[in-house]
């Protein structure tokens, strides 16, 4: 009879601690939908609404055609996004990437983009990505003042050389999608 | 509905009334597409998204994030085939199982010179892995969806770019983490000879 309890007791606990966890994974994941991913849907969906309804979308299409289209303007796109004193601007919560990423996308799907860019313009777009974070970060990995002293600048000037090979990679890495 | 229909029949206002009236409709009819935007993506993007994160959390939870410390301890090695590991393998699970910003965290086994580098290895990785495993960096989706939502507009499926994004991403950051450790060591030997 012991035994059988025990038994019983075990089988309660494993089955209580999967339903447990699944059901703290649902709690964390509905958290994070209406905190993080709601708020942003909303503001998307207003600039979205603002470029396709009014010429804002035109004007925007004439300049970002000629950057976003070729490799080139892309190249040109992320020298800029990765100067020093621009990059750690431009990074805050990836606000910018993300305008700018949906801005491409109804680009793309009103076709004045080949969609084959897609690829290069998801680097060209981001080579500022956590610039803005460096020190937090390097704390968060238990550095010394004097690495984040050096660690800041070098994270800052290896991002003019590695923003613009990315986008050369991710435009090598891109032929024959979606062509 | 018959209110709207039988609008039509009506003479449309004119003069000035008529240009503000219509002002008015420009103005609603910006957040009606908003609005039409934001139904769409909550009802194409986010349910797969609810199933998805609840599904990756609880993986992570059951496999225990704490597992990846000990890769994290050998990444710190010299050696040359140990710049795959710490420039590839320990960013992607790190952003993988302890998400942004918490991914950070494992540059703490690294030493001093290498923390730049892995910091920057990692907070490039951040973006590449939501294509396909968007629990990573839920706050900052956009960046893939954005573009993506472009991709999906012309019928056209999204899995050949987001593995692209992931590989590629992995290739950047390698590359990303090396030139970093060698800026990193050569500022540090100027400070050196400075002092």
């Amino acid at each position: 009879m012991d035994g059988l309890n025990a038994l019983l007791v075990k089988i309660g606990r494993g089955v209580g601690g999967v339903v447990g966890t699944l059901y703290q994974a649902g709690r964390d994941t509905i958290d994070t939908i209406i905190r993080n991913i709601l708020p942003f849907m909303a503001f998307i969906s207003f600039i979205i609404g603002l470029v396709l309804v009014t010429g804002v979308g035109d004007w925007i299409a004439q300049g970002i055609k000629g950057l976003a289209g070729n490799i080139v303007g892309l190249l040109i796109v992320s020298v800029v996004c990765a100067i020093p004193v621009l990059s750690p601007l431009l990074g805050p919560g990836a606000v910018i990437a993300q305008v700018v990423g949906t801005l491409l996308g109804v680009e793309i799907g009103r076709g004045n983009i080949p969609p084959q860019m897609a690829l290069p313009a998801l680097f060209a777009i981001n080579p500022q990505v956590g610039c803005d974070f460096i020190p937090v970060g390097l704390a968060l990995g238990e550095a010394e003042p004097e690495t984040v002293e050096v660690g800041v600048p070098a994270v800052l000037f290896s991002r003019l050389i590695t923003g613009p090979l990315s986008v050369v990679i991710a435009y090598v890495a891109s032929f024959g999608m979606y062509s | 509905m018959n209110i709207f229909l039988a609008a039509d029949t009506v003479a449309e206002p004119e003069g000035v009334w008529g240009a503000i009236a219509g002002g008015a409709e420009y103005f609603i009819g910006i957040f009606n597409q908003g609005g039409e935007v934001f139904f769409g993506l909550m009802g194409g993007i986010l349910p797969t998204l609810v199933v998805l994160l609840t599904a990756v959390n609880a993986l992570i939870r059951i496999i225990g994030p704490e597992k990846i410390e000990a890769l994290g301890v050998k990444a710190a090695q010299p050696g040359l085939q140990w710049y795959p590991v710490r420039y590839m393998l320990l960013p992607f699970l790190a952003v993988f199982f302890l998400t942004n910003p918490m991914a950070y965290t494992m540059g703490r086994f690294l030493p001093e010179r290498m923390k730049p580098a892995f910091y920057d290895s990692a907070v490039s990785y951040v973006h590449p892995i939501t294509g396909l495993f968007p629990h990573a960096n839920p706050g900052e989706l956009f960046v893939y969806l954005g573009i993506a939502a472009g991709i999906t507009e012309l019928g056209l499926g999204l899995g050949d770019l987001a593995l692209r994004y992931l590989l590629v991403g992995l290739v950047v950051i390698f590359i990303r983490g090396i030139v970093t450790e060698w800026i990193t060591a050569r500022m540090l030997a100027k400070k050196g000879a400075a002092a």
